[in-house]
């Protein structure tokens, strides 16, 4: 057993910075900063996206055989560490981590022809149709229907919560085409074109000032059957696939620790001496180590050939939590600097403020947004009932 | 990097664990914790026949050349089953600390009847209120000081003993039979033996003095600090065995015509200790494998671990009590003594608050909060 990185990975390591450095500007750097929300909006990060593209790397997660770039674990590892380190903006998860492996596992030919190299290349920008006001925790419970019309379905009712809708051109849906017995066995999965006729998309802005999450409206929306991904009424198969790697498809130490740093140097800055701060600090200190070693033994496991299984709700869960008190104490350290609220998005647009201090006005939005951490991908309590009985057997 | 235990490892997780199950349960605990020498022989010599007491000295010391993650197995069997015998002080702080710095002739006539389960170590490194001292004379040193704190000191016949050599340190190897030497015992809260040893113009020949080193601070240090990281591990086998047990109590306990664990409330609160289990084992893991790294790594990973194991465990035992319900705080089940085990634990070689202090200065530099885990191979 051991921790260490090889010579060859170090030569890797010095691609990934050389790469970084060409392809990621200071003002992109400046907006990832700047970015209290928790997703990178496409216009810092689509340019970078294509960049890595360009190099291969764009899907690097994806087996090779679609485009991915054959990695190790620990070149992955190294890949998120040092994107992180740098400011890196990170593209459109939905597509590239949640629905590009229910389409490998579950779509045909022609989809994964057409879609994959898409997301690949972020032709696709994708939104994740799942909650309803109805349905959040209880997903089954969704209403949203499609009815059979000759080659087409006919698609009526909401999705809310649905992240940068608003910045997207298609959205992958749950969509319910029967009432009958099991809830879960009367539910599709649908792609759909954002920008077919009868769909209309709200906003919604969260109390952190940023306007990430929409609400999606289908009003006798057509959507060709050839649309559908798998079976009619077997779409909760898919749907619980894609859950797994929404919550343990990537990697998160690179990022916190990214997130932890700037809280050292905050602290550093604002309250050196504060012994309170500074023991809270020292707390998610061991966290983080703790939460990382996690994620490398998922590595590790999983370049054994084995799977992850039920750790990947414990770190959706602890990695949510962390990201929170990092947010949370960040804006302690700097007490009433927090106090000052812009009101216009994106900050990196609208702020003209002396380098050094304009990145405190992101303390209290983030730590406003980052409360849903717990809440969107199946909450921290959805997670806990999963892990009493994966993990306890209860 | 790779985080799987090999074939051998597995085997003697397994091995142990078995061992330990069948021949070292709760009742053997409360005996020998209650008898007046606080250990057995008999169990003494038996895990001496299975190669436990030389699983991490040098072949040529008669050892078998194992590391650190062969003795946090073992260590957190040992905490599973509440085994009270002097493993960490003579294995891995008096062992460790010859083996570190002794002379091939002083690691061969210490290691060797310790290996064969013949002789026990304690390693007195923490002083009272001022340092230990050894003045030179004409034939060797006489040390004179008042050590604290100091485990397995009853149950050994040689103490090694750290003292100032003018502006250095050194580590002495002292019989507990030597004119001079006082050692008072008393037992600690796990049920195990602690000492207070006073040292009075204790005459020691050159020869005693381990390698003739005057310049041992940081490998008193290092040996430290391996204690901590394998007690650590301890205490996640300690931590682990309250999760199941507690899993398993709420499963027959019936109340309101069905078994507790039928509660999401309390299947929650289960979830909350098995969480901070795994979290303390991946802490335990970073410090194992941190150990043979770099001075700085080392620290920070072994100071780290304390602190959040430290915090978990003391969750994880609160939580064991109250969710046992009444019987949870007596000794009538094994609980108590996982959670006095923990509690030792927290208390040993600097606290829990002690540590968090400490890591809180180390994470403080921005560089070394920002380095990852994985690291590039010493050469």
């Amino acid at each position: 057993m051991d921790l260490n990185i090889a010579p060859q990975d170090l030569a890797f390591r010095e691609e990934v910075q050389k790469f970084l450095v060409a392809n990621v500007s200071k003002d992109i750097q400046r907006a990832v900063e700047l970015t209290s929300a928790f997703i990178n909006e496409p216009e810092i990060s689509i340019d970078f996206h294509r960049a890595l593209h360009k190099r291969g790397w764009s899907v690097f997660n994806w087996p090779k055989e679609y485009g991915g770039s054959g990695w190790t674990a620990v070149q992955r590892y190294i890949f998120d560490t040092e994107c992180a380190r740098y400011n890196a903006p990170m593209y459109n998860g939905a597509g590239r981590v949640m629905l590009a492996p229910v389409l490998m596992k579950f779509g045909r030919q022609d989809q994964k022809d057409f879609y994959l190299p898409r997301i690949a290349a972020g032709e696709d920008h994708w939104a994740q149709g799942y909650s309803e006001p109805g349905a959040g925790s209880d997903l089954a419970s969704l209403k949203c229907k499609a009815e059979s019309d000759g080659d087409d379905y006919i698609v009526n009712g909401q999705k809310i919560w649905t992240t940068q809708a608003h910045k997207s051109n298609r959205i992958f849906a749950l969509v319910r085409t029967s009432n009958e017995g099991k809830r879960q066995e009367g539910i599709t999965f649908l792609l759909v074109d954002l920008d077919s006729p009868g769909i209309t998309i709200r906003p919604i802005h969260g109390n952190g000032g940023d306007h990430e999450f929409n609400e999606v409206f289908f009003d006798n929306v057509r959507v060709p059957k050839s649309n559908r991904v798998g079976e009619e009424n077997k779409g909760w198969d898919c749907a619980k696939y894609l859950l797994e790697f929404e919550r343990g498809g990537s990697l998160s130490a690179g990022r916190v620790r990214a997130q932890f740093t700037r809280l050292v140097n905050k602290i550093k800055t604002h309250c050196p001496d504060d012994p309170d701060i500074i023991a809270r600090m020292a707390e998610l200190g061991t966290d983080l180590d703790a939460m990382e070693m996690i994620d490398i033994s998922i590595l590790s496991a999983l370049q054994s050939g084995g799977n992850p299984g039920p750790v990947s709700s414990l770190v959706k869960m602890r990695w949510s939590q962390v990201r929170q008190q990092i947010a949370e104490l960040t804006m302690d350290a700097i007490g009433e600097h927090a106090l000052k609220w812009v009101v216009e998005r994106p900050l990196y647009e609208t702020l003209q403020l002396p380098e050094e201090d304009e990145d405190l006005l992101t303390a209290a939005p983030r730590y406003l947004n980052y409360r849903a951490y717990t809440i969107f991908g199946g909450s921290t309590e959805i997670q806990t009932t999963i892990l009493a009985k994966s993990m306890l057997g209860l | 990097m790779d985080l799987q235990y090999d074939t051998e490892q597995t085997i003697l997780r397994d091995s142990a664990e078995k061992f330990l199950a069948g021949r070292y349960d709760y009742r053997t605990f409360q005996k020998t914790a209650d008898s007046a020498a606080g250990w057995s022989p008999e169990f003494w010599s038996e895990i001496a026949e299975l190669g436990w007491l030389g699983l991490p000295f040098a072949e040529d010391d008669g050892g078998f050349g194992a590391g650190a993650v062969e003795i946090a197995i073992l260590m957190e069997a040992f905490g599973k089953s509440l085994v009270l015998e002097p493993y960490l002080p003579t294995v891995v702080l008096g062992g460790g600390i010859v083996a570190k710095l002794g002379a091939p002739a002083q690691r061969q006539e210490i290691l060797g009847p310790v290996v064969e389960g013949k002789s026990r170590l304690a390693f007195a490194v923490q002083d009272q209120a001022k340092p230990t001292e050894a003045k030179k004379t004409a034939n060797g040193f006489t040390l004179s000081g008042a050590k604290k704190t100091v485990l397995g000191a009853t149950m050994a016949d040689t103490l090694l003993v750290s003292a100032q050599i003018g502006s250095g340190v050194g580590v002495f190897v002292v019989p507990v039979a030597t004119r001079g030497v006082t050692v008072r015992g008393y037992r600690s809260v796990d049920g195990g033996r602690l000492a207070d040893i006073e040292l009075v113009d204790v005459a020691l020949p050159e020869s005693s003095l381990l390698g003739g080193n005057e310049q041992a601070g940081a490998a008193v240090e290092e040996t430290v600090q391996r204690a901590i990281a394998a007690l650590s591990a301890d205490a996640v086998g300690a931590m682990s065995a309250l999760v199941v047990q507690t899993v398993e109590y709420t499963k027959t306990r019936v109340q309101f015509g069905q078994p507790l664990a039928k509660f999401q409330v309390l299947q929650h609160r289960m979830v909350g200790m098995k969480v901070k289990e795994e979290e303390a084992r991946a802490s335990c893991l970073f410090a194992t494998l941190s150990l043979d790294g770099s001075a700085e790594r080392r620290e920070r990973a072994v100071v780290g671990a304390k602190a959040k194991i430290g915090r978990a465990s003391r969750a994880v035992a609160q939580e064991a009590i109250q969710l046992h319900g009444a019987i949870g705080t007596t000794d009538e089940l094994s609980v108590g003594g996982y959670v006095k085990r923990l509690l030792a634990y927290e208390m040993m070689f600097g606290t829990t608050r002690e540590h968090l202090r400490r890591y809180g200065a180390i994470i403080s530099d921005p560089e070394t909060a920002s380095h990852g885990l994985l690291t590039v191979a010493a050469e």
